[in-house]
This record gives C-alpha cells, sequence and structure tokens, in this order.
C-alpha cells in the first residue's frame, strides 16, 4: 500500500516535471528572438553533394524558411543565426576538389578548414597565399568576413582567390571571380553570408619557405618607424604581428615585435617543414586566466610573454607552420561566455596618435578588464563593397573579459562606442563579425558603401532567403 | 537483508546515477557561466555531505538502512525531475545542496550495510563481488547512455534516470530486513 502512494506522489511530481519543461519549450520558440537561438538546425551531412545543399535551400523556398549559414560560428555578431530559421551547417562539406600543384592552385569545398588544406599541400611544397592567424576556421567562413592574417606581402584575402562557386536563393550555380560578375563577387567576400552559399573555392597557393623569427621590443612612439624600415621596408620579411602592453606598468606603451624572414639556408626548409600539431597551451592558459583577475596578474602575463619571446628569437619555422599559429592562442582557446573580441583598423600613420588617445581612455575605465592587444599590418584593399582597409592599416585586435549580465553588456557596449568613435576620428575603421555593440550610424561611418551593401542583398535576394541577425540589427 | 537483493539494488542505483553523471556536469556547464561557479556547485556538494554525515550515521543505526536506501531512492527520483528545469545558477546551487545529501545518504548506507551484513572471514571477496555487479551495471549504463544522447534530449536522460530511481524505491521498499535475512551468507 505504501509503495502504492508514494509511487503515486512521484508519478503525479513527474506528470508535472513534463509539463513544465515540455510548456518551457514551447515557450522558448515564440520568444526566440531574445534568445539567438535556431530551433531548427539542419546540417549539410558529410560527403553532401550540392544538389543537397541546393534542394535544402530550394525547400525553404517553399516553405518560405530563413537560411543562416554557419562554418565554425566564431563569429559574435549572430553573423550564423537567425531565430526560426534553418541553420546550414558547412562544416561537413569539406572534400579537397581539385589541386594542380604546377599552377599552383586547390580547389577546396568552403566547409574545408585551413588546417585541411594545409595538411593536402604540405607534402607538395606548396603553402597558403593568405590565411587567417589561425587555422581552425572554414574556407567559407574566412571569406565571408574577409579575413585577414600574418602575412605583410599578400594582399587582402580575396586577392588570393581565383574564383568561387556561390548557390544563390533560386538554386543556381554561379561562377564568379575578380573578373566573372565582380559586382556580386565584391558583396559575397565580406558578404556574411547574406547573397548565397559559397560552395566551392579556388585559392592560389604559393612555395613553403624556411622563416627565421626575430624578435623586438619597443615603445608605441617608435613602432610605425621600426615597422617601415625594419618590417615592411626589409624584402626579406614576410611576416609580422606585434603586440602591446596591457600590464599596469608600460600600459598601451611597450611593445613587441615577431617577424618571420627568409632564413639563409632553404635547402634546410625539409628538416622544418613537419606539420606542427597542437602544442602544450597549459602554461599561456594559466597565466592568461591569472591576467584576468587582477593587475599584478597582468603585468606577470606581460613579462613572461616577454620572456618568451626572447627564447624563440633566432629559431627557424616553416611558412606552413607560422600559419598554423600557436603564438594567437590566447584569441580564442579562452573565449568563454564572458570573453569578447574587438578589432580596430587605424592607419599606418595614425598609430602613435591613436594610440595616446586610446590609453586614455581606457585608463579612465577602470572596469573595463582589457586581456590582449595583438596588433598586425593590412595591405590597403578596398575592392570589397565593405571593405575595412582605405589605406594601408594596421588592426588591433583586444580580448576583453566582461560580465555577461545586463549591466555588463550596457558597460562594455558603452565604452566599445567610445573606442570605435576614436578609431573613426583617427580616419580607421571597426572589424564587423563581432558583438553587435556599435550603433548603425557608426557602421555606416566606418563602411562608408553600407547602404549599397544591403541595396545588393535585397536585389540579389529580394525574398531574404539567406538573412541572420547581423542583416537585422544593420540593414538601416 | 539479502546479498543478492541488495546487489540487484545497488546495481540500479548505479545504473541510474552513473546515467546521469557525465550529463549533470553538462548542465552545470550549461548554467554556469565560469569555473568558479562550477567550482562552488561541487563544493556546496560536498559540504553538505560533510555536514550530514554523522547525523545520517546515526539516524541509519536508529531506524535501519534499508529505510534510508528507501529514502535516497525516492528522494533522488524526485529530485531529478526537477533537473530539466534549472535554468539559473542558484537552481543548480539547491539541486546540489540536495544532491549532497542525499549522495551522502546513499554512500554511508551502502558502507552500513557492507559492514554489517558481510561475513567478516570472507569480507574481501564478498565487498569484491558486490563491487564487480555494480560497476558492471555502472558501466553498462554510461554506455549505452552514450548511444541515447544521439536520439533524445539531456533532459530525456534526466527523465530516464528518475524514473530508474523511482523502480530502484520499490526494490528498496521490498528488500528483506534483518529479521527475514540476517547475513549476506543466509542467501
Amino acid at each position: 500500500m505504501k509503495t502504492y502512494i508514494i509511487a503515486g506522489i512521484y508519478l503525479c511530481v513527474l506528470g508535472l516535471s513534463a509539463y513544465l519543461y515540455f510548456s518551457g519549450l514551447h515557450g522558448i520558440e515564440t520568444s526566440s528572438h531574445n534568445r539567438l537561438l535556431p530551433v531548427e538546425i539542419k546540417a549539410v551531412k558529410a560527403g553532401a553533394s550540392e544538389e543537397g545543399i541546393r534542394e535544402i535551400v530550394l525547400d525553404a523556398n517553399k516553405k518560405g524558411d530563413k537560411i543562416s549559414i554557419a562554418g565554425m560560428q566564431h563569429s559574435q555578431g549572430g553573423q550564423t543565426l537567425y531565430p526560426n530559421g534553418i541553420l546550414l551547417d558547412m562544416k561537413s562539406y569539406n572534400r579537397i576538389v581539385g589541386f594542380d600543384k604546377k599552377a599552383k592552385t586547390i580547389t577546396v569545398q568552403s566547409g574545408a578548414t585551413w588546417n585541411d588544406i594545409q595538411h593536402h599541400i604540405n607534402p607538395h611544397g606548396l603553402s597558403l597565399k593568405v590565411s587567417q592567424s589561425q587555422n581552425i576556421f572554414t574556407i567559407g567562413g574566412s571569406l565571408s568576413v574577409q579575413a585577414h592574417g600574418l602575412d605583410i606581402r599578400n594582399g587582402g584575402m580575396m586577392d588570393s582567390v581565383v574564383s568561387l562557386r556561390l548557390l544563390n536563393a533560386d538554386g543556381d550555380i554561379i561562377e564568379l571571380s575578380a573578373s566573372e560578375k565582380p559586382e556580386l563577387f565584391l558583396a559575397v567576400i565580406g558578404g556574411y553570408g547574406l547573397f548565397g552559399v559559397i560552395l566551392d573555392v579556388t585559392l592560389e597557393l604559393v612555395d613553403d619557405e624556411l622563416y627565421e623569427v626575430s624578435t623586438e621590443l619597443f615603445d608605441y612612439r617608435d613602432y610605425n618607424r621600426y615597422f617601415q624600415e625594419q618590417v615592411l621596408g626589409n624584402a626579406d620579411t614576410k611576416m609580422h604581428l606585434a603586440r602591446i602592453s596591457i600590464s599596469p606598468e608600460g600600459f598601451m606603451e611597450d611593445m613587441y615585435a615577431i617577424n618571420y624572414s627568409l632564413a639563409d639556408g632553404q635547402d634546410l626548409l625539409s628538416e622544418y617543414s613537419a606539420l606542427k600539431e597542437e602544442k602544450l597551451i597549459a602554461a599561456p592558459k594559466l597565466l592568461l586566466g591569472i591576467s584576468r583577475l587582477n593587475g599584478e596578474g597582468k603585468k606577470l602575463f606581460w613579462d613572461s610573454q616577454k620572456t618568451y619571446i626572447r627564447t624563440i628569437d633566432g629559431k627557424l619555422i616553416s611558412r606552413n607552420n607560422v600559419m598554423r599559429s600557436d603564438s594567437e592562442f590566447m584569441e580564442y582557446s579562452n573565449a568563454a561566455k564572458t570573453e569578447i573580441l574587438q578589432e580596430y583598423f587605424v592607419p599606418v600613420n595614425e598609430f602613435t596618435g591613436y594610440i595616446e588617445k586610446l590609453k586614455i581612455l581606457l585608463e579612465q575605465e577602470e572596469n573595463f578588464n582589457l586581456l590582449n592587444v595583438t596588433i598586425r599590418y593590412t595591405n590597403q584593399n578596398e575592392k570589397a563593397v565593405l571593405s575595412y582597409a582605405k589605406e594601408d592599416m594596421f588592426s588591433l585586435v583586444l580580448l576583453i573579459n566582461q560580465e555577461a549580465d545586463a549591466e555588463g553588456i550596457a558597460e562594455t557596449g558603452r565604452v566599445v562606442r567610445d573606442m570605435v568613435d576614436l578609431t573613426l576620428d583617427h580616419g580607421g575603421t571597426y572589424y564587423l563579425p563581432y558583438y553587435g555593440y556599435p550603433t548603425q550610424e557608426q557602421m555606416a561611418r566606418s563602411y562608408p558603401r553600407t547602404e549599397e551593401f544591403f541595396d545588393l542583398k535585397d536585389r540579389y535576394d529580394p525574398e531574404h532567403r539567406f538573412l541572420n541577425m547581423f542583416y537585422e540589427e544593420y540593414r538601416q | 537483508m539479502n546479498y543478492k537483493k541488495f546487489i540487484q539494488y545497488q546495481g540500479m542505483v548505479g545504473m541510474a546515477s552513473t546515467m546521469i553523471f557525465p550529463f549533470y556536469i553538462l548542465l552545470l556547464k550549461n548554467a554556469g557561466t565560469s569555473y568558479a561557479q562550477f567550482g562552488w556547485a561541487y563544493g556546496l556538494f560536498a559540504l553538505t555531505a560533510a555536514i550530514s554525515y554523522p547525523l545520517i550515521g546515526k539516524a541509519g543505526d536508529r531506524i535501519g538502512d534499508k529505510t534510508l536506501l528507501t529514502v535516497y531512492s525516492w528522494g533522488m527520483a524526485l529530485m531529478l525531475l526537477f533537473f530539466p528545469l534549472a535554468t539559473e545558477i542558484w537552481h543548480v546551487y539547491g539541486l546540489q545542496v540536495v544532491m549532497g545529501l542525499l549522495g551522502a545518504v546513499q554512500k554511508n548506507s551502502e558502507k552500513a550495510v557492507l559492514a554489517r551484513y558481510v561475513d567478516k572471514p570472507t569480507a574481501g571477496s564478498q565487498i569484491g563481488n558486490y563491487h564487480t555487479w555494480t560497476s558492471i551495471a555502472a558501466a553498462i549504463a554510461v554506455i549505452g547512455t552514450g548511444y541515447l544522447v544521439d536520439f533524445m534530449t539531456i533532459a530525456s536522460i534526466f527523465y530516464i534516470a528518475s524514473v530508474a530511481f523511482a523502480l530502484s524505491g520499490v526494490l528498496a521498499m521490498k528488500m528483506p530486513t534483518a529479521e527475514t535475512a540476517p547475513a549476506f551468507l543466509d542467501k
């Protein structure tokens, strides 16, 4: 009898719990606008054909569904998400479909990562021409955000694209390149997935090379001159990155640079060409963790970086291995919920004055937890409709630790908008893939062709088959 | 207490708890936003257990292990029904406190039963045998659940585990007491 009573009570609570759970689920569906969660996720299965992807698009046309396209989903401004839409996960669409060693080109499906390409071409002594600093991203994703990397000689990412094939909203497959339908091509690169699905891409390759690492410490006031003379002025230097101190000591003043220059004995390349796999990142991860806590931690982190770069000075490394960077481990490996990125581009000649002002701005914001600033160089490239490099620019990537609650978002948003204004005042731009803190006005100021971009979107995809939260936020 | 029945009961309990364990951590990670919160969630679990052990020990001697195991089983069955509903970190903290209490009830009672009923000269092999079967049950549960997750949501795993605990509650209530089966040897 007792058993029945207890079992009876249990069943009642079970029913109540299930009822609450399922009614809660229902609630998410209707209010998913705030939650940024797509309800239905349609993944492209491994080995999926382009016909399969085409069917998903045609089917969405019939049902009136919106499609957001996703690669590794490291963008932070909802570029891969649309509430109640179909999330087209491209990660499994990742085959290498063509490789011409002689012509130095490779054709890959857009879900392939830079790492996938590296594994394919490294045995042939070839290397990527332009890639992102890290190799974990998909080709389709990197092109859609028009990423840039460490290479200072080969122009922007789009310059290494021979051609690509785009599946548009009508289900037609169009071949695009700088000469073939350039208008659409230049909107798709940096187009945030709003014009269709990039199916495959043909990329130019270059020879793998052996580089010698050189490092240098200096004051930010000397950076521009140092860069012009020692880095850009030295034809052998191919890649470069710098960091500026976030430690209370030398805050926004002390800098270091890591350069990669052609080594003397290229015949030694084969000894260094094996691709490095993931390194032990426990130590830097620990230091970054400590740096989140306070100024002392930040000092420790910065000092240990300075010690580290001394140990790599003079080392040899292959181009391919530089492009599977472990020095940028911190950019994403700790990107927990409360860690965001910002990226600002400033004209090379504005750098010193800009940093001075940025320093003053950040010193007033005691609660703003800045963990890292990496500086790279990007050539002028105004071809894309949404292009950020109006002239030769230094780009600053900021890693920020912030509170995830409403107050934290408001607070960080205010500081970010101030920083964007400062950047714009110095003739700079900000990078679009990150959280939607900047205002519509700031986007229009940063990207003078914003209106044209969205008009093109409406012209090429009038039904808005391809949609994401970024569009919703910034369509003006 | 009957040796075989006790193994059946503990096997059932082991299955139910290992089933949720890996996914339980996932839930904690989703609800918490930092490792510090994660640490606190587990810390509260251990602290509650620490505080409650002396009381549970005395209660076991007074009201009997069978009653405590019954309370544990039904307690867990009910508890797990709240997990799918947890969305805030303080929900998780609350659940962790109750889980800590119940976990202590189970741990203490399990050892008390073994201590009370195991035949001392063959205690090693008896306890070894006991652990063999309960571990097999746990292994089956966790491997099987790994496959289940492909087809079900994590919430449904909690519901399934809850039902398993409820069944173990029935088993506990049906278990013979010291009067009917004084020692494991009389199986």
